[in-house]
């Protein structure tokens, strides 16, 4: 019983060659995996690249800053300005609201002096 | 050397000297309490920079922006608080007086005084004359419910002023500007 168990053990572990295609479909396998491999690392940015998207991306991001602080300045001046020019005409509205009021009390004394008095 | 000293001298007292000097610009005092009782109120302070920044926004070629434009030409400064009250006699007359106190200052001179009885209204105007040129402008306006101060500080031209008449509905005052230097100007 254990010589046949033996044998047939040794008839299942006998060295077999491996069948003539093998060998070929190996070598093809591994150049494949080297082409594969190869082609991957051609698309991987360097370092020195990603520094330079970096720093381009930085230098966009500090150009879209000061052009916005720019026009927001620029915006600011202008709304100051108006705000000037609608104050400079207001206070020479008011300015000349008053000369009249001043000179239709001289124009009144002129006709009635009792009512009213000026110097001018 | 005596006059390297005379000149340090100078450069020491010349701030002094600055400040002893008549200024047209008037301290105008804090209206805030008054301003809150008020139903409209007008506070304008325009500064050299000011000036110069809304006359980069007057178009030259509208008539009312040009004149305001050559008005603006050598002035210093606008100051305006205007009150109106809802009332009559809202405000106190020692609130002008603060003001009308720094008018009897030398250097200033009242063109034109205006009482009326029937409307109420006072009218005061005063100029500061340096060199033969207005330099200085004041105009207190009184009326039982509103109050003016209107400074203009700068080189004031009379003529300009006049040229006014109908951009802003000025009149045309009977001032001769050509006196106003003179001392025929009562005081």
């Amino acid at each position: 019983m254990s010589e046949d168990l033996e044998s047939r053990l040794h008839a299942a572990l006998t060295p077999v060659a491996p069948r003539p295609e093998f060998t070929q479909n190996l070598i093809a396998r591994v150049n494949a995996d080297k082409r594969t491999e190869a082609n991957t690392r051609g698309h991987r940015r360097s370092p020195k690249a990603t520094a330079w998207w970096l720093i381009a991306g930085m230098a966009a991001s500090l150009l879209t800053a000061v052009g916005m602080q720019h026009h927001l300045q620029s915006r600011r001046q202008t709304e100051s300005g108006l705000e000037a020019r609608r104050q400079v005409i207001e206070a020479l509205h008011i300015t000349s609201e008053k000369l009249n009021l001043a000179y239709e009390v001289i124009k009144s004394q002129s006709s009635s002096p009792a009512d009213d008095r000026s110097g001018v | 050397m005596r006059n390297y000293s005379l000149g340090i001298f100078l450069a020491l007292m010349a701030p002094t000297l600055a400040w002893a000097a008549p200024s047209p610009r008037l301290a105008l005092p804090d209206f805030t309490a008054l301003a809150q009782q008020a139903t409209e109120s007008v506070t304008i302070t325009l500064d050299a920079a000011l000036l110069a920044m809304a006359g980069r926004f007057l178009n030259g070629d509208d008539p009312q922006d040009a004149a305001t434009k050559d008005i603006l030409k050598g002035l210093q400064g606008i100051y305006v608080r205007s009150y109106t009250f809802d009332k009559d006699s809202a405000y106190q007359q020692s609130d002008i007086d603060a003001v009308r106190n720094q008018l009897s200052a030398p250097g200033w001179n009242r063109l034109v005084q205006t009482r009326s009885r029937k409307s109420q209204a006072n009218v005061d105007i005063y100029i500061m004359v340096a060199n033969n040129q207005a330099i200085g402008l004041a105009l207190i306006a009184s009326e039982p419910r509103q109050f003016t101060i209107v400074n203009i500080v700068g080189a004031i031209d009379l003529d300009k002023l006049h040229k006014l008449e109908g951009q802003f509905g000025v009149p045309k005052l009977d001032v001769d500007v050509a006196k106003v230097p003179t001392p025929s100007i009562k005081k």
